[in-house]
């Protein structure tokens, strides 16, 4: 069977479900309302589906399958225990618009990570709603937008992006109804201070920046740009897509941030599950406060019957903030996820600086690595740093300009060489300031012997010549995707007989 | 942590290779200004068993909606979700993957979403399906912008859209934030006294760019009405329709009567309730609206060598390629819950789901029946036909009968006081395919028992 609607049982054999209540002949619908048709969904007896399921899991790449040095992506290893506490009926189980006595757990734990986040970002409030890393984006800015309406600076209409920014920045603030000011990035994607300073005016609002930046350097300026935002009455935002380098060395806060976004599915490792569930909360110093989505938890002594059935001497309760902007997801944001990441926290506990080293540890060596093989093979030629550093942080860049310039061997080429060695490709052509980039994050769950192979494996895919690496890859599941093809035949559903 | 961390206690010997003595010239480059001082303030590592066993002490002291009988729903229902179900969602394949941007290796994914898709396109009568947005209420404020990127050029009513008033405040608050950027009004619809939409107030809508009514409506209530919309409101307004997917097993399919867009709450197919998340946002649409919507979608390509392959398509909408351009700014969404979604769907198959609609609807119609005995209760749509939930008008103050049945081990219904504050008598009671007749006759028996209290104190 090539796909699930190949699959076709006999009629009217459904997933066997205990009987109604009542019989079906006591439904009757409101008139023009009775389903006519049910869909054609396909019908599989159990067995079926199961092997299905196992077929197309075995025609897909994660972490547990092999290396996954994807750039910007941190994809690091997933501990099962959080599969199993998420499982527990005490949060599968809950509904979030159970009092506050049914919840205490719960409440405990968002507590917890609201205080850890505080600290470990530098910020006073954090609320765990936002559900995504771009959703905390859009969260954050529309507090801010609401602190600068409160203070009647209306004519704050711009927000600043550096053209090295994850496409999320733009596209959240202009969701915001904001104007976007994009900055040119000096050559290592570093900030420009004079290209700064020369759109810095009372019509700023937010300068959103990540810290190490997409190249995974290391903003040594970051002071001054926060002054210079702060000079003009602006708010400094940090995406904390690349958080997983500083943990415990430095923050935002001390940065001279005013809001940050977690992508905890990154740093504290909730799965990334092909594409999501994410969580995204954000943290924001005491004068944006007031404005997040509530809401948020508060610890309190117990009171009269509480005193019994309270968590280690603690009361925990909801509150909505003064000006808060609402909400951005209808329940109290992904609470499974948060959980997960509550339990991977707790791994590490106030030794999360020493995730954050072996993070770095990791993309240093790797890079040092990859230059020593590619040398004792003879092609450090074709590849070189994305940008000059001494040290990178917990990514590091590198191009293939001179590989595509002597045999016209692309990233592409060498990303789909490396799936052929049983990798998951780095990230390529992302940041655009580096030609043909390649953006490769190892992550602190990988083993030096693993760095040590894959720094072998990518000096010998720059070996192969560039017609074989042209129709890499051959031994996965399909060659080269037609991703033209698919737009111009553009075929969003199985046709059935329609045609 | 050490088992986290497969480099602990090899770090002199990776830093000597780089010519390096200590892992804090990996940081130079950070300015001593902005250095953290000190440790940070949390507690000490644990090991995996500590953590299990914390965990259990902590979420063991919520009170899970199976420990007891529950009535709770209001948005999200209780469900069976098979054990398959389970058991396949976390092969690390699937669970551990990121984004499918390398097809090659990404084709079980790629084929499940186009799956996914298809068979979310079947239940809502349209041809095209996302592969999942947050949330129904993020669902919802996609569609409500998406329906003004389309029509508010030709709109006499531009840049606003309506809204059914019975919307939950918490849904509503988060359309009102991915609206406000885009400038865009919300309109209320009103409904009549019977909970029906009012027609009247829909024929304000005609000219403006989009309508959204749920179906049920957020009191549970089949509302006929709403396939009369499209006629009235014609093609140049969207008609954005919010369904609960296990009803479309026997209610029909809103692409059939003329929506143009549905969204919904996927979580009843295929996940746990979750404490509101992770659960996944469902996003159908038809063609016009194709190209600026929002969300990822797979299409079906080949490759070099002709084979079957799917890949991700339409990109250029999304935020990566188009930044401030782009429909949405959508990046990580909830792909992992809906193939739990396309799981479910996969083993129910369409008998299998219209059984289970049967099952949420009948328990539906019995609780009605029942609590239609007691003395003092009273149902302000009791004209109506409901699914799931249905709203009860008490002698007395929501908030306090729920106290009463917390007390004697129910988790009652939803006081929608919280939703419509001068509504403080009444309350949304939930009946899913997890009902069963003595949790029924144990809600009537409390019920009346409560009810005669009051009576006795009058």
């Amino acid at each position: 069977m090539s796909h699930l609607f190949e699959h076709n049982g006999a009629k009217g054999q459904g997933y066997s479900q205990p009987a109604p209540v009542l019989p079906a002949s006591e439904i009757s619908l409101p008139s023009g309302l009775s389903r006519k048709e049910l869909p054609r969904w396909p019908r599989l007896s159990e067995p079926e589906m199961v092997r299905h399921y196992t077929w197309l899991s075995k025609r897909n790449f994660g972490i547990d399958t092999g290396f996954y040095p994807l750039g910007s992506c941190t994809m690091k290893h997933n501990p099962r225990v959080n599969e199993v506490i998420a499982q527990i009926p005490g949060i599968a189980d809950i509904h979030p618009h159970q009092p506050e006595h049914h919840l205490q757990g719960l409440l405990a734990i968002y507590y917890e990570m609201q205080y850890m986040l505080e600290v470990c970002a530098g910020m006073d409030q954090v609320t765990l709603q936002p559900v995504a890393g771009a959703q905390g984006e859009f969260t954050a800015v529309r507090c801010i937008q609401e602190y600068f309406r409160l203070r009647g600076e209306d004519q704050r209409t711009k927000v600043i992006v550096p053209d090295s920014a994850h496409g999320t920045n733009p596209a959240s603030a202009a969701m915001c109804g904001f104007e976007i000011v994009e900055i040119p990035s000096r050559v290592d994607g570093r900030i420009d201070l004079d290209a700064l300073r020369a759109v810095a005016d009372d019509t700023i609002a937010v300068m959103m920046i990540t810290n190490p930046n997409t190249l995974g350097l290391f903003e040594e300026d970051i002071l001054e740009a926060s002054a210079i935002i702060h000079g003009v009455g602006g708010q400094m935002y940090y995406d904390g897509a690349n958080f997983n380098a500083i943990l415990g060395i430095t923050s935002p806060g001390l940065m001279g941030f005013d809001a940050v976004h977690f992508n905890l599915h990154k740093t504290f490792s909730q799965p990334h599950g092909g594409g999501g569930p994410g969580s995204g909360p954000i943290g924001v110093k005491s004068h944006l406060a007031d404005f997040l989505p509530g809401p948020l938890v508060a610890q309190r002594a117990p009171e009269g019957d509480e005193v019994e059935t309270a968590i280690d001497g603690h009361w925990y309760s909801w509150f909505q903030p003064t000006h808060s902007i609402g909400k951005v997801q209808q329940w109290h944001g992904n609470a499974g996820a948060v959980i997960r990441c509550w339990a991977y926290y707790r791994r590490y506990g106030r030794g999360l600086r020493t995730m954050s080293e072996h993070a770095v540890l990791n993309a240093n060596y790797l890079r040092h690595a990859i230059h020593k093989a590619t040398k004792e093979a003879g092609v450090d030629s074709l590849v070189v740093d994305g940008a000059e550093a001494k040290v990178a942080k917990h990514e590091f860049t590198l191009s293939l300009a001179p590989a595509k310039e002597a045999h016209g061997i692309s990233a592409m080429d060498v990303a789909k060489g490396l799936l052929d060695m049983g990798y998951m490709a780095p990230t390529v052509y992302f940041p655009l300031v580096v030609p043909e980039c390649m953006m490769v994050e190892p992550t602190e769950t990988e083993s030096k012997d693993t760095l040590d192979t894959f720094a072998t494996h990518f000096a010998e895919v720059l070996q192969v010549d560039a017609e074989t690496l042209h129709a890499a890859p051959i031994t996965t599941p399909v060659r080269r995707v037609d991703e033209v093809y698919a737009a111009r035949n553009l075929c969003l559903r199985h046709p059935y007989d329609d045609a | 942590m050490v088992d986290q961390l497969p480099n602990l206690g090899r770090e002199a010997e990776m830093l000597a290779a780089m010519g390096m003595t200590s892992i804090e010239e990996l940081f130079a480059d950070i300015p001593s200004e902005v250095r953290m001082k000190g440790d940070l303030p949390l507690p000490p590592p644990q090991s995996e068993e500590e953590i299990l066993s914390d965990a259990r002490r902590l979420l063991g002291s919520n009170v899970a909606l199976g420990e007891r009988v529950s009535f709770l729903g209001a948005g999200l229902y209780r469900n069976y979700v098979p054990a398959a179900v389970f058991q396949l969602v976390t092969r690390g394949e699937f669970l551990t993957a990121y984004t499918p941007y390398q097809p090659e290796v990404s084709q079980g994914m790629l084929q499940a979403m186009w799956e996914f898709q298809t068979l979310i396109s079947e239940l809502v009568g349209l041809p095209i399906a996302n592969l999942s947005l947050y949330d129904g209420s993020t669902a919802a404020a996609e569609a409500l912008t998406c329906s003004v990127r389309v029509h508010t050029r030709k709109a006499t009513q531009k840049d606003t859209v309506y809204v059914s008033e019975l919307t939950p405040p918490d849904r509503l608050s988060v359309m009102e934030n991915y609206c406000q950027g885009a400038e865009i009004k919300i309109k209320l619809l009103r409904h009549l006294d019977d909970g029906t939409l009012d027609m009247d107030s829909v024929s304000d809508a005609i000219g403006s760019c989009g309508v959204y009514v749920e179906q049920p409506n957020p009191l549970g209530l089949l509302d006929g009405g709403v396939t009369q919309l499209k006629e009235i409101l014609g093609e140049h307004t969207a008609l954005i329709v919010g369904v609960q997917p296990v009803s479309l097993g026997l209610v029909e399919a809103p692409g059939h009567y003329g929506a143009d867009i549905v969204v919904g709450e996927g979580q009843p197919l295929g996940s746990p309730i979750t404490g509101g998340g992770p659960i996944y946002g469902i996003f159908a649409c038809s063609k016009p609206y194709l190209r600026l919507m929002p969300g990822r979608i797979v299409g079906r390509s080949i490759d070099v060598d002709g084979k079957t392959a799917y890949c991700l398509t339409l990109s250029t909408r999304e935020q990566h390629i188009r930044r401030h351009r782009a429909t949405s700014n959508i990046c990580t969404n909830e792909t992992l819950i809906a193939l739990m979604g396309a799981m479910h769907m996969a083993l129910l198959g369409p008998e299998g789901l219209y059984d289970l609609a049967v099952r949420n609807m009948t328990a539906c119609i019995m609780g009605k029946q029942k609590i239609a005995t007691i003395d003092g209760i009273n149902m302000p749509h009791s004209n109506g036909e409901h699914f799931n939930e249905f709203a009860i008008e008490l002698p007395g103050l929501t908030e306090d009968c729920l106290e009463y049945l917390d007390s004697v081990g129910i988790v009652g219904g939803f006081n929608l006081a919280s939703w419509y504050p001068n509504r403080t008598n009444w309350m949304l009671v939930t009946f899913t395919d997890q009902t069963q007749v003595h949790h029924i006759d144990l809600l009537v028996k409390h019920l009346s028992e409560w009810t005669s209290t009051l009576e006795v104190a009058a």
